[in-house]
């Protein structure tokens, strides 16, 4: 039997609205990664046919939400549809679970290209020559057992490839029977497990894979998403490779300051230099810095933010130090000098409630802005 | 920053360049006469600091001459870094340029830059504080428009002393920060209570969050409905599959055709099953009618022979109860007899208890006749005491009467003393063995005792004859005579004669009425009521013979309870027997009712079995025996029957469910086809309007918007902290900010006026009042004079601490003077100089001879020559 090759993608999450990212009155990133999710259809079939492979499997949440508009659900398919030699074979996930989205289902089942498969029932596929394809629909969006139990009764013909496909999360081991076991290729005597909603590429064991997203929406795992080319030959460990895909990076990093450490410049420092229109970067300033470094801090945000496709200064766990050639800037004595000091005084109070200390903080970082301001 | 010297070219009356120098670093006074243009040359400098070389502002068009021209202006200033040469030229081809020692240093913007680095800042920092613009030199013009214009500029002093107080304070970035934090505030919040503003940021995140809660909210609502339908849809699908398959179709079908066959037999069994319990029923009827008819007979039979037995015991029954009552009344009349007796017999015993009673009663009342008639007798006798007592009482002086003759005797006795003591006294000595005796009024005297002589005495001497002795009249004749008249008057109304009677007839009195109390005494013992009553109580008791026989009282009485006994015994008895007669007689009644009941029924017995006519038992018997047998055989026949007899209920029962079953399942298909066909409906306009799509979208936009409206709220709490804490230490600050101008001001205040202070208005850091010798008076009630002096002294006060933090500036004096009178104006001038020490002042003054004694370097405006202007 020729070695089997097909690609491995999950959690398209088509139609997410990105409502969560703010929308700059200037910008259209919301649209932009929308459109980027739709994209990764025709990157998905551009990485099999560059890999040889005529079948992608779709390991769950390919859509958002259980109903997504006709534009979404229609545009996928068309796009599914453009090359007819690529078979698209789609597992319903949490998100698109066979009851919420049975609609949609339903006229998928009715509607779609001839190259594409919803796998609405849990029954073994012949999906080529001597590939049984067993997919584990699921059907609620939370159900509260294991989605690839049917995997392990699951039949299929004398030396096929036994391909699972399944959707859900994976257990550590506390047989706690909600997840899916992590040695599920071994109890379903399984030559590759495709496995979706993890976002984050994870190789769980050697024929057990989640290719996680091929296009990111969140900062956690802080690379482009992937889908995975498999390439299955009987009695021969599967050979797996990434393949990038995300059009847009989500990377979130580590700014450590410390007190009269050049805030700005480390920020500038720290930003990637290329595709930063593709990149949604998230900046953990952490540390100790002064008002002044914290001003210089905001001003470089300020300068570099825009350049981004979306840009967040995350200073919650960045200290404020209260040094005294902060406080002499504002004033060295008389009336600014009195206020700043009392607004330093609560901000770094033992007895004053967090809320309290941080807005005394944010009203002397305002007052020693307000005195740069004036002095400029 | 110190100027060493100011040129003009081109501003206003300068149509030529005209230049001051030799400015030093103390006092210096340029003094020249009026339309000089001392002010022009004020407001060029103020015009080369603090206006921008390309401005074109209606001050800067001002400088410029009548003729036309370009205004220019150039001073040249000394700094730690040496003397530069600020020259600024405005309107046509405007420059500005800063040069040192004919080395251009910045020129335009940067030299603009260069000017307000040197100044510390803009415009009122530091030098435009300590300038004082001509404001008061027409004060004394007579026009009312100049007046005011003099006013107002009066009010701009002091309003610049007020700026000057403010900066100060710090109050330049202070404002600055207080006006961003108000300017920011206000775009979310109003009024005083922070509200959000309407067009506000903050308004707008409420409404945002509003808005998509409820926009959340409905969409969550049709999520839900969407759910439903799906769920309602799956259920009807599936109810309709169910209902629609064809092996259930016929399988319902086949259902009901066999139900309906068992029941149509089981229907027809039943009918033929009833026929037979029809016979069974008639038989049953016949054999109970036999056995009624032999019941009856035999029971009236048997009631008859009771009937008799019944009636023989009656009648028994009833002759011994008439025996019995007849006992019972022979017993009663022995009974009521012997009640009489013992009557008769308590009515003799009472009679003889009475008479006994009677006996005794009479008995008292003798000895209680004797007792009363012997009291009475006593209380007699101490009557008849009480009243002989009571006259004798009456009789005699009373003890009061007694001692008014006692009085009188003692005073006929004082009297007759008297009388005696101024009397003749005669006095008798008879000689030893005389035999005659003399004697007087026939009485001898007795020897040696005076006898008083108080009138007329015959002495008659035996054996001599009689000696007459006539003593003269007294001076109390007649006392003695008046006393003894009124003591024999009051005997004579007592009856006594002499008052020796009167003192036995007291004691009489007093014997009578001891007695008389005595009596009283026993009388009121014996009779307390009086005697009257005694007479009545002993004429109520009758008189009876106290010897008269009769029977004893006690034994009447034990006598008498003895026949009550006996007759109580006698009623008792009498009673029983009266009772047992009763009883008897009602017994008899019944027994002779009951007989006549059992006569009765015997009667009736026997004309029932005459009724029943000549049929014997034994007939009805055999009769009975053969109607069972046909009752039997008809059971047994119908028991077969019914044995083989299908379930109809059942078999009805399995008809009506495979018929309900059946119109269920038609009503069911019926109803479900429209409602999946709604659902239908429901679901696709549902799906297709991307419910869950937006619903997440929305989520996800609340919780930016929630985000959000977090976010201004504490932006809001920050403003407001900040506000706060400004406001706070502003506040805070004046008292604090106010020692130094005070301590600073001080020595400068004491040259006018020795013990004088200044208050300050916190609201708006002017001076408020001139305190003086403890009395303040507020500034705007000084006169003109006094408050320019105040205001000029603030004024050097606060150039004197700029100075002190290292802001040197110069200070420009312009006619600053003009309502100072002589006096007063020489210790201003001593102010200035004290101050000039470490301050550069420029004085500009019109008042040439004024301020001859001001001193100070003088300085001269002069036309610069082409050559000079050529350099």
């Amino acid at each position: 039997m020729p070695i089997f090759r097909f690609i491995h993608a999950s959690d398209l999450h088509l139609g997410r609205r990105f409502a969560n990212i703010p929308e700059p009155p200037d910008g259209n990133v919301r649209g932009r990664l929308m459109e980027a999710r739709h994209g990764a259809i025709g990157r998905i079939a551009r990485a099999a046919r560059d890999h040889g492979a005529h079948h992608v499997l779709l390991a769950g949440d390919t859509f958002d939400t259980a109903t997504p508009s006709p534009a979404i659900w229609r545009q996928a398919l068309a796009a599914m549809g453009g090359d007819r030699d690529i078979h698209w074979w789609i597992l319903p996930g949490n998100h698109d679970n066979l009851r919420d989205a049975e609609p949609l289902w339903e006229r998928i089942r009715a509607e779609a290209p001839e190259n594409v498969h919803p796998l609405t029932s849990a029954e073994p596929v012949v999906i080529a020559e001597g590939a049984t394809l067993l997919p584990c629909p699921v059907a609620w969006r939370s159900s509260g057992t294991d989605p690839s139990a049917p995997l392990a009764t699951m039949p299929s013909a004398e030396g096929h490839l036994r391909i699972g496909l399944a959707h859900g999360g994976i257990t550590d081991f506390t047989e706690s029977g909600e997840s899916i076991p992590p040695d599920r290729d071994c109890t379903a005597r399984l030559d590759y497990l495709a496995l979706g909603d993890w976002h984050g590429r994870m190789e769980v064991s050697q024929r057990v894979h989640y290719s996680g997203t091929p296009e990111q929406d969140r900062f956690k795992h802080s690379r482009r998403g992937v889908c995975l080319a498999v390439a299955l030959e009987p009695g021969a460990a599967p050979q797996v490779a990434e393949v990038e895909t995300g059009q847009f990076l989500w990377a979130e990093m580590e700014l450590a300051l410390a007190p009269r450490q050049d805030a700005g410049a480390s920020l500038e420092a720290l930003l990637p230099v290329e595709d930063r229109r593709d990149t949604l970067l998230r900046v953990r300033a952490t540390g100790w810095t002064g008002l002044a470094e914290q001003a210089d801090l905001a001003a470089a945000a300020a300068r570099h933010g825009p350049e981004f496709a979306r840009f967040e200064l995350v200073t919650a766990e960045l200290g404020t130090r209260y040094e005294t050639t902060d406080i002499d800037e504002i004033d060295r004595a008389g009336a600014l000098r009195m206020a700043a000091e009392a607004l330093r005084e609560e901000a770094m109070s033992d007895t004053l409630s967090a809320s309290e200390r941080e807005i005394a903080g944010d009203a002397l970082a305002r007052l020693y802005g307000y005195v740069r301001e004036a002095a400029s | 920053m110190r100027l060493r010297a100011i040129e003009v070219n081109n501003v206003r009356r300068f149509t030529a360049a005209a230049r001051v120098e030799g400015i030093t670093d103390g006092l210096n006074v340029l003094c020249e006469p009026n339309e000089f243009g001392k002010s022009t040359l004020f407001d060029a400098v103020q015009a080369l600091f603090f206006t921008p070389h390309g401005s074109r502002a209606r001050d800067i068009v001002a400088l410029r001459p009548h003729a036309g021209g370009a205004p220019e202006v150039s001073v040249e200033v000394e700094t730690d870094e040496g003397r530069f040469v600020l020259a600024k030229r405005w309107l046509s081809k405007p420059s500005a340029t800063v040069t040192q020692d004919g080395r251009l240093i910045a020129q335009a913007d940067a030299a603009e830059d260069w000017i307000g680095a040197l100044l510390g800042g803009g415009e009122g920092e530091p030098s435009g504080l300590v300038w004082v613009r001509q404001g008061m030199t027409q004060f004394a013009s007579a026009a009312k428009k100049d007046q005011d214009a003099a006013l107002v500029a009066r009010r701009d002093l002091m309003h610049a002393v007020g700026e000057e107080v403010e900066t100060m304070t710090g109050g330049r970035r202070m404002d600055h920060a207080l006006t961003r934090c108000r300017e920011e505030l206000g775009l979310y919040a109003t009024g005083k209570n922070r509200t959000p503003r309407k067009s506000g940021p903050w308004k707008a995140a409420l409404d945002r969050v509003e808005i998509l809660t409820a926009e959340r909210d409905d969409l969550a609502e049709t999520a839900r409905r969407l759910h439903e339908a799906l769920d309602a849809r799956r259920r009807a699908k599936r109810a309709l599959d169910e209902l629609e398959d064809p092996d259930e179709v016929a399988d319902r079908q086949e259902r009901l055709k066999g139900a309906t066959e068992a029941f149509d037999a089981a229907r027809r069994h039943a009918e033929a099953v009833e026929a037979e319990a029809r016979k069974v029923e008639a038989a049953r009827i016949s054999v109970s009618n036999v056995r009624g008819r032999l019941e009856t007979l035999r029971a009236a039979l048997a009631e008859r022979q009771e009937a008799t037995d019944e009636a023989s015991l009656a009648a028994e029954a009833s002759a011994a109860a008439a025996a019995e009552r007849d006992a019972a009344q022979d017993a009663l009349d022995v009974a009521e007899d012997a009640l009489e007796a013992a009557k008769r017999r308590v009515t003799e015993c009472e009679t003889a208890r009475r008479e006994a009673a009677r006996l005794q009663a009479a008995r008292d009342g003798a000895e209680r006749r004797k007792e009363l008639a012997a009291r009475i007798e006593r209380a007699e006798a101490a009557r008849r005491d009480m009243e002989s007592a009571a006259a004798a009482a009456k009789r005699g002086p009373d003890p009061e009467a007694l001692r008014e003759l006692e009085k009188l005797l003692s005073e006929v006795a004082t009297a007759k003393a008297t009388r005696d003591a101024a009397a003749t006294q005669v006095t008798m000595s008879y000689a030893a063995g005389r035999d005659g005796t003399v004697r007087m009024g026939g009485k001898p005297l007795d020897d040696g005792r005076a006898v008083p002589v108080t009138r007329h005495v015959s002495l008659e001497i035996e054996g001599v004859g009689q000696l007459d002795l006539r003593p003269a009249a007294g001076p109390d004749d007649g006392r003695v005579e008046r006393a003894e008249a009124a003591l024999r008057g009051a005997l004579d109304r007592i009856g006594a004669g002499t008052m020796a009677e009167a003192r036995e007839a007291s004691a009489a009195r007093t014997e009578a009425e001891r007695r008389h109390g005595e009596a009283k005494a026993v009388l009121a013992s014996l009779a307390v009521d009086g005697i009257e009553p005694l007479r009545a109580a002993l004429a109520a008791i009758p008189e009876v013979s106290e010897d008269s026989d009769g029977p004893d009282l006690p034994e009447a009485e034990a006598a008498l309870d003895d026949a009550g006994t006996a007759r109580v015994a006698a009623q008792a008895a009498r009673d029983a027997a009266a009772e047992r007669l009763s009883d008897s007689r009602t017994h008899a009644a019944r027994t002779e009712t009951a007989l006549g009941a059992t006569q009765d029924r015997r009667a009736r017995s026997e004309d029932s079995v005459e009724r029943l006519g000549d049929v014997t038992e034994a007939q009805l018997e055999e009769e009975f025996g053969k109607a069972r047998a046909a009752l039997e055989t008809a059971e047994a026949l119908h028991a077969e029957t019914a044995r083989e007899a299908p379930d109809l209920a059942g078999a009805e029962a399995a008809l009506a469910r495979a018929r309900s079953v059946d119109e269920k399942a038609r009503a069911d298909i019926a109803r479900l086809r429209p409602e999946l066909a709604t659902l239908e409906e429901r679901i696709s306009r549902g799906s297709g309007d991307a419910v869950e799509e937006r619903l997440a979208e929305t989520e996800a936009e609340l919780a930016l918007a929630e985000a959000d409206l977090a976010r201004i709220a504490h932006e809001v709490k920050v403003l407001e902290r900040l506000e706060a804490a400004l406001e706070a230490a502003k506040t805070g600050s004046r008292e604090l900010l106010f020692e130094p101008v005070v301590r600073e001001l001080k020595p400068l205040l004491h040259l006018l006026w020795p013990d004088a202070e200044l208050t300050w208005d916190d609201g708006d850091l002017l001076p408020s009042a001139l305190v003086r010798k403890g009395e303040a008076e507020p500034v705007e009630i000084l006169s003109g004079g006094t408050q320019e002096q105040v205001a000029l002294l603030v004024r050097l006060a606060f150039a004197r601490m700029l100075a002190a933090a290292g802001r040197h500036a110069p200070v420009i004096l312009d006619d600053a003077l003009v309502f100072t009178d002589d006096d007063r104006i020489e210790q201003m001038f001593t102010a200035l100089h004290r101050q000039a020490a470490d301050l550069q002042i420029i004085v500009l003054s019109c008042r040439q001879r004024a301020f001859r004694a001001l001193g100070g370097q003088t300085l001269r405006l002069a036309e610069v020559s082409a050559g000079d202007v050529a350099r």
